[in-house]
């Protein structure tokens, strides 16, 4: 446990002092302040219900970068920095578990990441004051948009630990884990709509239903319902990503 | 301490590592010698627990390195070839992130860090980026890391690689400093410098071990030893003397002197007969000694020997000498 904390803070640590992860910060809240303007703009000139505002935020332009571009940034040096540098060699010859070295590294990405979203919930919350929209808004939905977005994330950088784990190449690392994220979001409503009748079979259904991440998202999280089999979904997705990451290690040991 | 029977290791039809078998005592400092892709570095990364052997099984402290490999790598403290420092932290925070991972309680580990900062002499640069410290000290920095958890065992692969002669001398000092308290295998392919550090070498050659003993022994083991004697006076006494003490030799006459330089077979001692001889003679002395044939020559023979012994289809010699 030791082993995993020391791991945790040091990656947590090498997050702040990464002039990537700071160029992502500043994209992202530069990008999302032109866009809540031009949409707080907007309901103020049509008089829409304010209430109706912050699941609009989820919809905005610079949510897809932080979804499928900021994950891939985060866990691509990973591993695969780690195994250009030969620092992997150092890092798994001292007493700590392969686990904990994947897990260490995937919940300070997860942490990092959660903290580059925090400050758009204060922006939210700055909002409901008179300068700005001096609306009451309901925070309920909020909470389980975030929570959402937390789980989503959660398993992109797993799998982004994943992908970085098979490469000594950080670029090729991103390229994959950015592929994998726009798959995700872009795929299931592809899929369905090519395979036709047969997309409307139970399991078929079902399957596609579990994957389509925008439909779980707009439908459950950003309306305030959390879905415990949405919550268990993402949460396999997580467990399913870093034990491919573990093989990927091991993998690695015996080649 | 460290226990090695029949390790083998294979990288899928490349043989790295052909039935190494060898142990190293506690407090004992063994150098570990092989020209480059002699299976050094291969089986120093299975004493590492980071590569699984194919075959045999190797123990450090007890523990075997295939099925309790957390408890091996808690006794271990290794260095490896080229240090790989993480360039964004500072020298003092590397060595307390690696003190945690290593498992030195939270209230020890200044003092710890502090301790191999010192062994190591890097407590000038504690406070500088570790991406920012010369080659020299990022070496020195990856041994303070090998020591920083105080393991009773160090691995050290060509510690000294790529330092200048000060750097090198000073890492030196650190590694024989470290007995009788650690068990250090040291890695190297320059013979002097592991002549000057260990009292022991293991020599590897294509995945086999070829020798195994003290330096000295070894060389003077060696059928290379040659006997130069110079007297003045007529070279047929020298001859007569040398026949007595059981050498043949051809003398040659030299600026005066008969002078006579032969090589020995092994084990053969012929200095005091001779001695004896050439006093019965009233022959004056103006030279007489054996000469060793220095690490690097014995180590050229033995590692050549193997080579044209494996072009001619003949089986390698298994290892000289017995210091295990």
């Amino acid at each position: 446990m030791t082993a995993l904390v020391a791991t945790f803070r040091k990656e947590l640590l090498s997050f702040f002092v990464s002039p990537v992860s700071w160029v992502v910060g500043i994209l992202f809240y530069w990008w999302r302040g032109v866009e809540l303007r031009a949409l707080v703009d907007y309901f103020a000139r049509y008089r829409i219900d304010q209430e109706l505002l912050p699941p609009q935020t989820y919809g905005l332009g610079s949510t897809f970068l932080m979804v499928v571009l900021v994950p891939g940034l985060l866990t691509m040096r990973s591993f695969a920095e780690e195994r250009r540098t030969g620092s992997l060699e150092t890092l798994l010859t001292a007493p700590i578990r392969d686990g904990e070295v994947i897990v260490g590294k995937w919940a300070a990405a997860t942490v990092f990441y959660s903290l580059l979203w925090l400050p758009s919930v204060l922006v939210l919350h700055a909002l409901e004051y008179g300068p700005f929209l001096g609306a009451d808004l309901a925070f309920g939905p909020v909470f389980a948009a975030y929570l959402g977005m937390f789980l989503l994330s959660g398993m992109l950088l797993a799998f982004g630990c994943f992908a970085s784990s098979l490469t000594d190449n950080v670029l090729l690392a991103a390229l994959l884990t950015i592929m994998f994220d726009y798959g995700l979001l872009s795929l299931p409503r592809q899929l369905a709509a090519q395979l036709g009748e047969l997309a409307d079979a139970y399991y078929v259904r079902e399957l596609l239903d579990k994957l389509d991440v925008m439909r779980n998202f707009s439908e459950w999280f950003a309306r305030g319902l959390i879905d415990t089999s949405q919550v268990a979904f993402y949460v396999g997705g997580i467990v399913f990503f870093l034990c491919l990451t573990g093989i990927s290690l091991a993998a690695r040991r015996i080649a | 301490m460290i226990r090695v029977r029949d390790l083998t290791k294979r990288y899928g039809s490349h043989l790295a590592v052909d039935r190494l078998t060898f142990e190293i005592g506690p407090g004992e400092i063994v150098g570990f010698l092989g020209p480059n892709g002699a299976g050094k570095t291969t089986t120093i990364r299975v004493l590492t627990g980071f590569h699984p052997a194919t075959g045999g099984t190797a123990h450090v402290a007890g523990h075997d390195v295939a099925t309790d490999s957390l408890e091996v790598r808690r006794r271990l403290g290794y260095l490896p070839q080229e240090v790989p420092i993480y360039p964004d932290l500072r020298v003092a925070e590397y060595l307390r992130y690696r003190a945690a991972l290593k498992g030195v309680p939270p209230k020890a580990r200044a003092q710890a860090v502090a301790r191999a900062m010192d062994k190591a002499g890097i407590a000038d640069v504690a406070r500088k980026l570790v991406g920012h410290v010369s080659h020299g000290y990022r070496q020195r920095v990856g041994l303070a890391d090998a020591l920083v958890a105080n393991p009773p065992v160090l691995v050290l692969d060509e510690p000294t690689s790529g330092l200048d002669p000060n750097q090198r001398r000073r890492i030196k000092q650190v590694v024989r400093d470290l007995a009788p308290e650690h068990t250090v295998l040291f890695s190297s392919h320059i013979l002097g410098e592991v002549q000057e550090v260990t009292n022991r070498v293991l020599v590897i050659h294509r995945g086999v071990l070829r020798a195994d003993g003290a330096p000295a022994e070894l060389v003077g083991a060696g059928a290379r030893r040659r006997l130069r004697v110079a007297v003045r006076g007529e070279p047929q006494a020298l001859a007569s003397a040398l026949a007595q003490a059981g050498v043949a030799g051809e003398v040659a006459t030299c600026d005066g002197l008969a002078v006579v330089d032969v090589a020995l077979p092994p084990g053969h001692e012929p200095v005091p007969a001779l001695a004896a001889a050439l006093a019965a003679r009233a022959l004056p002395v103006h030279e007489l000694r054996i000469e060793l044939p220095t690490l690097e020559e014995w180590f050229h023979g033995i590692t050549e020997a193997s080579d044209a012994a494996g072009e001619a289809g003949i089986a390698p010699a298994g290892g000289a000498g017995g210091g295990a």
